[in-house]
């Protein structure tokens, strides 16, 4: 008895109020923060890309590839933050071998793959083969292979060819929009039917969370275009820019009105739960929720984006003001997903008290473990453009 | 055989009308799903999904598991002086096994197998020890000052384990109302004062329950503007305060609280 109330002593102090044994320990952690980010950023980046094809948007033309390529750099990482959650990697494979339909968790392994195979995969095949082909033909040693094997050794580049591969292009995204939404309205949909837990219990989840996927895409592409014009030394096309940051801050105004949206009505509802959510809101995630997401993720960068509408704004100026304004977007997305995850265990079930998370640096669940998984996707992004270059340049005439 | 050949060349004008991409791609799909039937041929136990979502033969790897757990009607039948009795007790909802320990080999072999007593004074207070969390009713002490220092078992029989004596105070079951109450404004007010209770309540407290107050006006015998109670009570105007609530949907009446 002596001996567990030693144990206790420093772990009580992280309680206020009553909670029972089981919640005081968070289970969800850091590594579960980074998953639904990474995701987001995945169906962000491709709705970006679908806007070219779908709806003909001349003027980002110029990011197109370069969404795709960090689409599928994003989502090759996605699911290793919940692989090195779980453990045993090797067992994710049973899923596909004995699905579950009942489990909605179970299905993630069928909605990753159809949307890794028969969309991105897809498309981007569809649209580079032309161009590895004749890459390929100019080219000698390891990269004539790895560029050949790529385009399944086709050699076709007639007329004919072409448009199918274009026609091809736009069923893909056609059927692909659907299926982004699907990515990650699911992850959504996974916290938005956890009926005991109110802060997460909620219809609006998934669309929440598409949303909010969509405005992190958009502003990580934007970003990444930037950055990398940067380092190659190319002139940043203007007009690509500024569509780009008009289409961001459309979608967060939808964003914000739907979080809005979604927190009025919980205040109008006022369930039993309202007590313990107001503390938790005023309390533990005060900073994060109303400093980070709210002022310096939301409020700020509309400000900024806002400001560029309303006043003419000198080109030089308009970059850094895009380029600040789509950096707080990603903390503020983050620290979205952070509050979604976190903020949602740190309360009790009883609603009578709160529990608090100390994020650990080292071991799988750590700090130092999540910020890999975050650098990764670019690590992959950086050997994709390597080999699939998606500059305007490249494309052959 | 003309129709053949006919049929043929038609097969073979449609396969060349059928874009290149379409054969490529179809390649690598054939081998994934190829692919796919053979790893779930060889990988899925050939009797998953006989019953359910899981392997059939996990069931019979379940049964030839040793059992080790009994049940207390097979107890009865040479110790049918302590079934009965726990039987009538209060411990009748806790298993025989839940002291003694798996008891399956103990049925086999009594003399070879002797089960263990929990004799020792820290063993019932895993269920017993005051919990905040714990229903009001339940049967709760603070073993730290609850006759401190003697097994248990030399008081309550283990199987039947009601008091040696008949509990006095009210203290003794509804120890967190009486704490409650011994720090709050009421502390000087018996509990009996506003509970009539019965005096079998207190050895079958299920069966004889004690009376609540259910009126405002009760409360009124001391707070009343006009109440003859002493002179340092706060008075409220029954008319006016709190309408027509009763009382203790404001104030706990364990711990009245006014500001
Ligand atoms: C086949 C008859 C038989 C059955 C059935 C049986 N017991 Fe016993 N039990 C005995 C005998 C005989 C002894 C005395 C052994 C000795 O003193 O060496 C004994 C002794 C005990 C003791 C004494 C331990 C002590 O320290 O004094 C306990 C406890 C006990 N049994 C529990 C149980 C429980 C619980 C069950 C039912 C799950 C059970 N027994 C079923 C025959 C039985
Ligand atoms: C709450 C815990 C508890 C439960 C439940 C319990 N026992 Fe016991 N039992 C004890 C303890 C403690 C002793 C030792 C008593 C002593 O030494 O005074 C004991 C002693 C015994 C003994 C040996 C002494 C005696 O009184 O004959 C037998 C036999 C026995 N128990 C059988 C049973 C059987 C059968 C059941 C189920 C019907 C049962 N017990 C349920 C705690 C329990
Ligand atoms: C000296 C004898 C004695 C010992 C030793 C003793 N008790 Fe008691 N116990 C009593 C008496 C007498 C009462 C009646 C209430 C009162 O007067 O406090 C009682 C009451 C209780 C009650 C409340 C009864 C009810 O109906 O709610 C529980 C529970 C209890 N004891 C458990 C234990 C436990 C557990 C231990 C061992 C840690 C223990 N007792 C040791 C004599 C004893
Ligand atoms: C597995 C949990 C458990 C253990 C262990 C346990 N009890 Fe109990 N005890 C209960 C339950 C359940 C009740 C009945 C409560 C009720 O009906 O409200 C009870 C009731 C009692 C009562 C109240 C009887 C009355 O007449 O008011 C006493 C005293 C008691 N136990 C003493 C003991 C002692 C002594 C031990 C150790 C030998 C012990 N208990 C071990 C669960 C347990
Ligand atoms: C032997 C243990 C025991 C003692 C002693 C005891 N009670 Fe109880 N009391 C109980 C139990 C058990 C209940 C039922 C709790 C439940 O059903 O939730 C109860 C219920 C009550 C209730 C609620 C009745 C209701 O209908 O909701 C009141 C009031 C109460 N007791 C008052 C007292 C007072 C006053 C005393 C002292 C004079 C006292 N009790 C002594 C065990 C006890
Ligand atoms: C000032 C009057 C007053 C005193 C003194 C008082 N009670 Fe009560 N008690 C009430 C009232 C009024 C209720 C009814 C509350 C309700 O119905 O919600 C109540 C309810 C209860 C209940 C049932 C509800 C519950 O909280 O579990 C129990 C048990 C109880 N009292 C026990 C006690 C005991 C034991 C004491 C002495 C330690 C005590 N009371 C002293 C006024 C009093
Ligand atoms: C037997 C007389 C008596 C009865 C009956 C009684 N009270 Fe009291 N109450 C007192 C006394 C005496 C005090 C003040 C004690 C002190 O502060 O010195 C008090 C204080 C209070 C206070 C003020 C606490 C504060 O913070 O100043 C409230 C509120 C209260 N009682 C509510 C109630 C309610 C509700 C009931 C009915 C369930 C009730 N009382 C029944 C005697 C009584
Ligand atoms: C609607 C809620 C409500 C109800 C019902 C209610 N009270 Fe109060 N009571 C309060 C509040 C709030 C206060 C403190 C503010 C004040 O002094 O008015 C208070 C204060 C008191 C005080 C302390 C007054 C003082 O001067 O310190 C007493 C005594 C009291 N109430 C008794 C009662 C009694 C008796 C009843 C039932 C007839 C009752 N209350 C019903 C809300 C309520």
């Amino acid at each position: 008895m002596e001996e567990i109330a030693h144990q206790l002593a420093p772990i009580l102090e992280q309680i206020t109020g009553y909670i029972y044994p089981n919640e005081i320990e968070l289970h969800w952690r850091i590594l579960i923060v980074v998953y639904p980010y990474i995701t987001g950023l995945v169906a962000g980046a491709f709705i970006l890309a679908s806007l070219v094809k779908v709806f003909n948007v001349r003027e980002v033309q110029p990011t197109y590839r370069l969404s795709l390529l960090t689409a599928l750099a994003f989502l090759i990482v996605a699911p290793l933050p919940l692989l090195a959650h779980i453990g045993h990697p090797e067992k994710s494979l049973e899923i596909f071998l004995t699905p579950n339909f009942s489990s909605a968790m179970a299905m993630f392994g069928f909605i990753y793959a159809w949307y890794l195979m028969a969309v991105l995969l897809l498309e981007i095949w569809f649209d580079y083969r032309r161009d590895l082909i004749i890459w390929a033909k100019n080219e000698k040693g390891l990269m004539k292979w790895i560029h050949r094997i790529f385009t399944l050794f086709s050699t076709d580049t007639s007329e004919r060819a072409v448009r199918f591969d274009k026609r091809s292009i736009k069923a893909i995204t056609i059927v692909g929009i659907p299926s982004a939404f699907l990515l990650h309205g699911y992850v959504g949909f996974i916290f938005g039917s956890v009926k005991a837990n109110p802060w997460w219990s909620s219809v609006l989840m998934p669309i929440v969370f598409l949303f909010s996927a969509i405005v992190s895409g958009i502003a990580l592409v934007l970003l990444i275009y930037m950055v990398v014009t940067l380092v190659r030394g190319k002139e940043i096309n203007m007009a690509c820019l500024d569509k780009l940051a008009g289409y961001l801050f459309y979608t967060m105004i939808i964003d914000f009105s739907l979080e809005a949206l979604d927190f009025i009505h919980r205040l109008y509802e006022s369930e039993e739960s309202i007590e313990i959510l107001s503390q938790l809101i005023s309390g533990r995630l005060f900073v994060s929720l109303i400093v980070i997401q709210l002022l310096l993720g939301m409020i700020l960068p509309l400000a900024g984006l806002s400001s560029v509408k309303l006043f003419r704004v000198p080109a030089e100026l308009r970059r850094h003001i895009y380029f600040v304004s789509a950096l707080l977007v990603q903390v503020g997305i983050f620290t979205t997903r952070w509050n979604v995850v976190i903020g949602g265990q740190l309360f009790s079930k009883s609603f009578r008290g709160l529990t608090a998370y100390k994020m650990s640096l080292g071991g799988v669940e750590g700090l130092l473990v999540s910020l890999g998984f975050l650098i990764l996707p670019f690590i992959v992004l950086y050997i994709l453009v390597k080999i699939f270059p998606p500059w305007q340049e490249a494309k052959q005439p | 055989m003309k129709d053949i050949s006919f049929l043929a060349k038609w097969a073979k004008k449609f396969w060349k009308k059928v874009p290149d991409q379409v054969v490529r791609l179809s390649i690598p799909i054939l081998i994934l799903i190829i692919g796919f039937i053979v790893m779930r041929n060889l990988l899925v136990p050939s009797d998953f999904g006989k019953y359910g979502h899981f392997r059939a033969a996990a069931i019979d790897e379940l049964v030839s598991q040793e059992i080790q757990y009994s049940e207390h009607e097979m107890c009865f039948e040479c110790h049918d002086d302590v079934v009965k009795a726990k039987n009538m007790s209060y411990h009748r909802g806790v298993e025989c096994e839940v002291c003694h320990g798996p008891a399956a080999a103990h049925i086999e072999d009594p003399e070879g197998n002797q089960l263990p007593a929990p004799r020792e004074r820290g063993y019932c207070p895993l269920c017993h020890e005051y919990l905040p969390s714990r229903p009001t009713g339940f049967p709760q002490i603070v073993s730290e000052s609850h006759n401190p220092f003697r097994a248990c078992v030399s008081c309550h029989d283990a199987h039947d384990p009601k008091p040696p004596t008949v509990p006095k105070e009210c203290e003794a079951c509804h120890a967190e109302i009486a704490r409650t109450k011994a720090l709050s404004h009421h502390v000087y007010i018996s509990c009996i004062r506003c509970h009539k209770t019965p005096k079998e309540h207190n050895i079958r407290p299920r069966a004889h329950r004690p009376e609540k107050p259910s009126t405002r006006e009760f409360c009124g015998e001391c707070h009343d503007e006009k109440a003859p109670s002493a002179k340092g009570v706060p008075r409220v105007n029954m008319e006016t305060h709190g309408e027509r609530y009763v009382c203790w949907q404001c104030h706990y009446p364990h711990l009245p609280e006014a500001h």
